[in-house]
């Protein structure tokens, strides 16, 4: 059997390897995707007060710290049974939109434009940013770094910390934003929301009108048949930091829906051997291995299944965005993978206008940022949506507030088993007995990996790069026969 | 008189190794004792984009951090640069932009990046486990990169004082 695998240069950033089993023909006999987790996480925050949790858990991550932060900051809300002053509401949402436009912005145009501005097997050399710079003009790559500035700038400004912050305490906030302070994020929010009209009128212009892009987006090289998970408000549109977590079914119709303190009796977690990740899926339809289709017990948690999950978006432009979407992609739900980025820059719209929005309400300025925690501390569960996926929170702790039990599901790995699927799915439809295995091909196996933006972060930062892959290919003798990015 | 340096010390001090560059940069700053006003000693976190922003304005940039290379004892130390690195610009990163990439990126668009980026990266042995205190090995390598930036950082300032020739 030959084996292909997707292997880390060098570690730093929690690495993923994909390796892609060969059948003596030469077609794919099976593919597997396995991540190194992080070790000890539940024993290093045991016998810690649980109100330093959000502080804690924001440092395993470099990726999303502010999700973990505010999944935290709820989770401990709850444990001392405090429910937060609107204002402290308003501005961990604002805090929140902010670190979305942040984030969304970094992947978009350094992960999934390149593929798209570039194509998915030009040079590799040209296939990053700096060639969708020289693409699209440089002016643009300056656009790009200013306004994820901007979302770290407002991060900073109200959360302390960018990276690390030190914010969220239990019933609110630790400190306010001044009346000028506002007034400064409703001009950076604008700016963001004219980047953000801008972002999709690029992905109009360079993918949806081009033939061959189109043609790569819809192939069904890309698709996938599972549940769709996402948070919604009263209203059930898409909403990151809070509401109720919605499932809806292949067709699109709702089948499940909880509150954050309810998720284990809606979400169970399948062990594998050769995986420490868990492989999360639906408590009602049950584990039903690693299949889409109808019958299928997993769900996906992304940007498009945020977008399949809701019936709407909250802010108008991202509405109208939203129906554009669904009438060029026929209707909900979009099973096309690739449709993801589109349904990111949808998100990206949603978040500049949702910041702007909350900049806008002069409540956000208001002292009135906590309620004082006076009951016993007993037991809490916090969930938001990471921008790669939900994200769970679950402590337990003693009536001093030490914690005794903890339980984290990140974004990814609700996506664990989807992913898996994509890329053997891409890999059996790409790899074909007698083709010769390229570079162009392997790349195009690992968009498939890439569109769901996969976080295995352990470390917050990497020297050379993050999780970068090499692509190993092994004959059907477990040979090394071609080897990609070494 | 030095060249305007920037020391960044990387890494994720709760998870064991990975701390290093960290601990390395603290310990730096405490021997340089604010003797060369030119230079600057920070710690981070962070990678891709936001590190192409500490870099910028800084005439030279020398990094601390720990790596897991392939085959390398925990507590190896490398004097490298960036185009050393394995990993290059055809090499894009899942999340953001890599190290050679922010640089020419930087470049590109006028932000001031650095003339000279050294590294100095440290074999770590763990860097998934959490905790607050590096492995033995790493540990001995800490104080021995702390030795390496000073050092690097006086001579660079004697070559300055003599002028050119030096």
């Amino acid at each position: 059997m030959k084996k292909i695998s997707i292997d880390p240069i060098t570690r730093l950033e929690g690495h993923g390897k994909i390796e892609i089993f060969l059948a003596d023909d030469g077609s794919v006999a099976n593919a597997y995707f396995q991540v190194p987790e992080l070790r000890g996480f539940e024993k290093f925050l045991e016998g810690m007060p649980v109100e330093e949790a959000p502080r804690v858990v924001a440092r395993i991550c470099g990726v999303c710290p502010g999700s973990h932060h505010l999944a935290a900051g709820k989770a401990v809300d709850a444990v001392y049974h405090v429910d937060p002053p609107p204002t402290a509401k308003k501005l961990r949402e604002l805090y929140y939109s902010a670190h979305y436009v942040h984030s969304h912005i970094a992947h978009f145009y350094a992960l999934a434009a390149p593929d798209f501005v570039m194509g998915p097997d030009s040079d590799p050399a040209k296939r990053n940013i700096l060639g969708v710079a020289e693409k699209v003009g440089l002016p643009i790559a300056g656009e790009v770094l200013k306004h994820r500035r901007i979302g770290q700038d407002i991060q900073i400004m109200v959360g302390g910390k960018s990276t690390h912050p030190v914010w969220s305490v239990p019933g609110g906030v630790s400190k306010g934003i001044t009346e000028e302070q506002r007034l400064q994020i409703v001009e950076m929010a604008k700016s963001c929301v004219e980047f953000s009209k801008f972002s999709l009128k690029l992905f109009d212009d360079v993918v949806l009108k081009n033939k061959a892009y189109l043609d790569i987006v819809l192939s069904d090289v890309y698709e996938m048949d599972t549940a769709y998970i996402g948070t919604v408000d009263e209203k059930n549109h898409v909403n990151f930091y809070h509401g109720d977590h919605r499932v809806v079914d292949q067709k699109g119709k709702e089948i499940d829906r909880y509150k954050d303190a309810e998720y284990l009796d809606h979400i169970s977690e399948h062990v594998e051997t050769y995986s420490y990740l868990k492989f999360p899926y639906l408590k009602k339809i049950g584990w039903k291995g690693f299949v889409d289709g109808p019958d299928s017990g997993l769900y996906q948690a992304t940007p498009l299944s945020r977008l399949n999950a809701a019936d709407g978006m909250a802010t108008p432009l991202a509405q109208a965005a939203y129906e554009q979407f669904y009438s060029t992609l026929g209707g909900k739900p979009v099973k096309k993978l690739l449709a993801t980025h589109w349904a990111r820059l949808v998100e990206l719209l949603y978040a500049a206008e949702r910041l702007l929005e909350l900049a806008s309400d002069p409540e956000v300025a208001s002292p009135n940022i906590r309620t004082l925690p006076t009951a016993v501390p007993t037991e809490g569960v916090g969930i938001v949506e990471a921008m790669r996926g939900i994200l769970t929170h679950h402590y337990k702790t003693d009536k001093n507030g030490l914690i005794t039990e903890a339980n984290l599901i990140v974004g990814t790995t609700n996506n664990h088993a989807p992913i898996s699927m994509a890329i053997k799915r891409a890999a059996q439809k790409l790899i074909k007995p007698g083709k010769e295995v390229g570079q162009g091909l392997l790349n195009m196996v690992e968009m498939a990996f890439r569109l769901f933006d996969p976080c295995f972060s352990c470390a917050t930062h990497t020297l050379p790069g993050q999780m970068p892959l090499v692509v190993d290919v092994f004959d059907a003798q477990g040979k090394l026969v071609h080897s990609e990015g070494r | 008189m030095t060249r305007r340096t920037r020391v960044i010390g990387l890494g994720n001090t709760i998870l064991t190794d990975d701390g290093v560059g960290v601990y390395a940069a603290r310990e730096v700053r405490r021997r340089l004792d604010g003797q060369f006003p030119d230079v600057d000693v920070v710690e981070s976190e962070v990678a891709g984009f936001a590190l192409l922003e500490l870099m910028a304005g800084w005439e030279r940039v020398i990094l601390i951090d720990a790596v897991a290379f392939d085959d390398t004892e925990p507590g190896e130390i490398f004097r490298i640069h960036p185009q050393d690195l394995r990993t290059s610009l055809r090499i894009r990163s899942v999340h953001e932009i890599d190290l050679p990439t922010a640089l020419e990126l930087g470049r590109r668009l006028d932000m001031g990046m650095p003339d000279e980026v050294l590294i100095f990266a440290v074999q770590a042995q763990d860097c998934l486990t959490l905790g607050e205190r590096l492995n033995e090995p790493v540990k001995a390598a800490c104080a021995r990169a702390v030795d390496m930036v000073v050092d690097e950082i006086g001579r660079a300032a004697v070559a300055v004082d003599r002028g050119p020739e030096a």
